[in-house]
C-alpha cells in the first residue's frame, strides 16, 4: 500500500504494534518497577478510577502531573509515554465532540446554525484529559511490569478466573492482531510499485480489508493452537513476580486509595 | 507397556471439503523415534495437530499412554512444536514465552528457571530473553519455539519442522537436544537430510493424506521408487552412492558416507 493512507496505517499499526509489547522499560530500575506487581496493579488502577470518577479540570491536571512524576520516577521516556496514551483519548474526543454543540451553555463561535458552547468545550476537554490520564496510567502499569507478571498479580488478588482470561486473551491478540496487519502491509508493499494517490490508497485499504480479516481469524486459530498446546486450555497462572512490600508500596497504596476516596466525595459534593 | 500414541482410523476434512488426512491408523511405543515423511500439502501438519490433540479429527480416535482419549489430560506429557514458530510466541517477551508452558502445566519455578537458563544458553537466546518476539528474526523465532516447547519437559515430542530458517550451527544445537530427548520423538518434515540422525523409523504420509509406508529408517530411505512416488527424494549421501553401493551399505548420513570413504581408503 503506497501513499498518505498507506503510509498513515503503517506509522498507525507499527505504534499500536509496539503499544502491545513490555519493551525493555519494564526491565529497568525504576520506582514503580520496583513494587510488587499486586501493588502496581491496585494503585495504577485506583489512580485510573479516580480520574474516571472526577468531575473536576483541577482535579484531573492534578492526577496528569502525578502521572508525569510517576513516570520520572521509573525512568519511562515522556514521548513513549505520550506516543502509548494519545490514540484512545484521540479517539474518544472524536466521540463526544458532537458535545460542543449540543451541550447548552454560552455560545463561543456560530456558524452553520450550530453554536459551539464553553459548557460543551468544557466537557469534551474535560472527557479526553480523563481518558487521557487514565489510559496513561494503564500504559505505565504495562510499561513498568511485565504482562504476565500483572496476570500472576490478577490471579494472587483472586480476581475472578473469567475477568483474568478475558484479560490475557485481548492483551495477546491485540498484539498479534497488530503483528498480522503489519505483516500483511508490508507483503503488499513489496508487491507494489510506484506512488498512489489519496482515492488508490483508499481503494487498496478497502481491498486489504477483507483479506485481512480472514488473515486475522486464521492467525486466532493458530495461536489458539499454540496456546493450548502449552497448556492454554487451563486458567491463566504465570509464575507471579511477588517482591516484598515495603513502605514505598504502602504509601503508593495510601495515596491511590484517597485519590479514589477523594474523587469519590468531590463528586457527591460538587 | 500401552503405546504412548495409539491412533485408529483417523481422517480429518476441513470445512472446504479438503481432506487433509484419510483412515491413518498407526501406534507409536515408549521411547520410539519416529519420522512423518511427505510432501508438502500431503498432511503432515494436519497429522500433527490431530496426534496432538489440537484439532478435533472428523473421525478416528487417539489414545494417550493407553489411559485416555482427552488430550488436555495429558497436557504437560505432550510437546507439540507447530510449524510456524510466529504461533508458538505470542508473549510480550521471549522470556514469559518460555516461562508459559512450564507456569501453566505446573512445572515448579525453580525448574523451569533452571532448565529454561540451560535452553537460552544452548540455543543462543540469553540475550533475546527480554526482546518482544515480533522483533526477533525468523531462525531466532525458531529457537525460542523449540526452546519453549522444550522448557516444560514434555514425554512425548511432535516436531513439525523443528530446524526451518534455522542456521547451521543451531540446527546442529537443535538435533542435539532432540537427540537428547529421553522420551519418545515424532519428527514431521519433507526433508529426509536429517531424519536418519534422528530416527529410527519412518512413516510415509502419501499425497491423498493415507500412510502409504512405515518400516525402519534404511528400508525407506533407501525405497527410490517408493520416496519418488510420494514426492519426495532421498537423502544426499543415499543418491551420491546409489549404483556403487548395495541397498544395505549405503549410508544414511554424512557421517556413515565419511566413514566409508576412509574405511575404502585404507
Amino acid at each position: 500500500m503506497t501513499g498518505v493512507v498507506g503510509r498513515s496505517v503503517e506509522s498507525i499499526t507499527a505504534a499500536l504494534r509496539s503499544v502491545f509489547t513490555a519493551e525493555r522499560v519494564a526491565a529497568t530500575d525504576g520506582f514503580l518497577q520496583r513494587r510488587d506487581p499486586r501493588v502496581s496493579l491496585c494503585s495504577l488502577a485506583g489512580l485510573a478510577l479516580a480520574v474516571m470518577i472526577t468531575r473536576t479540570l483541577g482535579v484531573t491536571l492534578l492526577f496528569g502531573v502525578l502521572t508525569v512524576v510517576l513516570a520520572w520516577l521509573s525512568a519511562v521516556p515522556l514521548r513513549r509515554l505520550l506516543a502509548r496514551s494519545t490514540i484512545v483519548p484521540l479517539a474518544s474526543a472524536l466521540v463526544v465532540l458532537p458535545q460542543a454543540v449540543l451541550l447548552p451553555g454560552d455560545a463561543l463561535v456560530r456558524g452553520f446554525g450550530l453554536a459551539v458552547t464553553d459548557a460543551g468545550v468544557a466537557y469534551v476537554v474535560l472527557f479526553t484529559l480523563r481518558v487521557g490520564v487514565g489510559v496513561a496510567l494503564l500504559s505505565l502499569l504495562v510499561m513498568t511490569t511485565p504482562f504476565s507478571a500483572v496476570v500472576a498479580a490478577m490471579r494472587n488478588l483472586r480476581l475472578p478466573v473469567a475477568l483474568v482470561w478475558v484479560v490475557a486473551i485481548t492483551y495477546r491478540y491485540l498484539f498479534l492482531f497488530f503483528d498480522e496487519l503489519q505483516r500483511l502491509i508490508l507483503a503488499r508493499n513489496s508487491r507494489t510499485t510506484g506512488r498512489s494517490s489519496v482515492r488508490d490508497g483508499w481503494r487498496d485499504a478497502r481491498r486489504i480489508a477483507g483479506t485481512f480479516l480472514l488473515r486475522t481469524l486464521d492467525r486466532g486459530e493458530r495461536v489458539g493452537r499454540g496456546m493450548r498446546a502449552r497448556g492454554g486450555a487451563r486458567p491463566p497462572s504465570p509464575y507471579g513476580r511477588s517482591r516484598a512490600v515495603d513502605r514505598y508500596d504502602y504509601a503508593l497504596i495510601a495515596v491511590a486509595a484517597a485519590a479514589v476516596v477523594g474523587s469519590g466525595v468531590g463528586r457527591w459534593l460538587l | 507397556m500401552a503405546p504412548v500414541i495409539d491412533a485408529r482410523g483417523l481422517t480429518h476434512e476441513y470445512p472446504d471439503g479438503t481432506i487433509a488426512i484419510r483412515d491413518v491408523t498407526l501406534s507409536i511405543e515408549q521411547g520410539e523415534r519416529v519420522a512423518v515423511v511427505g510432501a508438502n500439502g500431503s498432511g503432515k501438519s494436519t497429522l500433527q495437530l490431530a496426534l496432538g490433540g489440537l484439532v478435533d479429527p472428523s473421525a478416528g480416535t487417539v489414545e494417550y499412554f493407553g489411559e485416555t482419549t482427552d488430550a488436555e489430560a495429558v497436557r504437560d506429557r505432550l510437546g507439540v512444536l507447530l510449524q510456524d514458530p510466529n504461533d508458538y510466541l505470542f508473549n510480550t517477551t521471549v522470556r514469559e514465552d518460555l516461562e508459559y508452558g512450564p507456569a501453566q502445566l505446573g512445572m515448579a519455578r525453580d525448574v523451569a528457571n533452571e532448565r529454561i537458563e540451560r535452553l537460552a544458553a544452548d540455543l543462543g537466546l540469553r540475550d533475546l530473553l527480554d526482546r518482544p518476539p515480533f522483533r526477533l528474526s525468523g531462525g531466532e523465532k525458531q529457537r525460542a519455539a523449540v526452546a519453549s516447547v522444550l522448557a516444560f519437559e514434555p514425554d512425548v515430542l511432535l516436531l513439525d519442522e523443528p530446524f526451518g530458517a534455522v542456521d547451521a550451527h543451531y540446527r546442529e544445537c537443535i538435533l542435539e537436544l532432540v537427540a537428547d530427548h529421553e522420551g519418545t520423538v515424532l519428527l514431521f518434515t519433507p526433508s529426509l537430510d536429517v531424519v536418519p540422525e534422528l530416527v529410527e523409523r519412518v512413516i510415509v504420509v502419501g499425497r491423498d493424506g493415507s500412510v502409504v509406508a512405515d518400516g525402519p529408517v534404511r528400508d525407506i530411505l533407501t525405497d527410490r521408487a517408493l520416496l519418488a512416488d510420494n514426492g519426495l527424494r532421498p537423502p544426499a549421501t543415499v543418491q551420491l552412492f546409489e549404483g556403487i553401493l548395495d541397498t544395505a551399505e549405503l549410508p544414511l548420513t554424512v557421517a556413515d558416507a565419511r566413514e566409508y570413504l576412509l574405511n575404502e581408503e585404507q
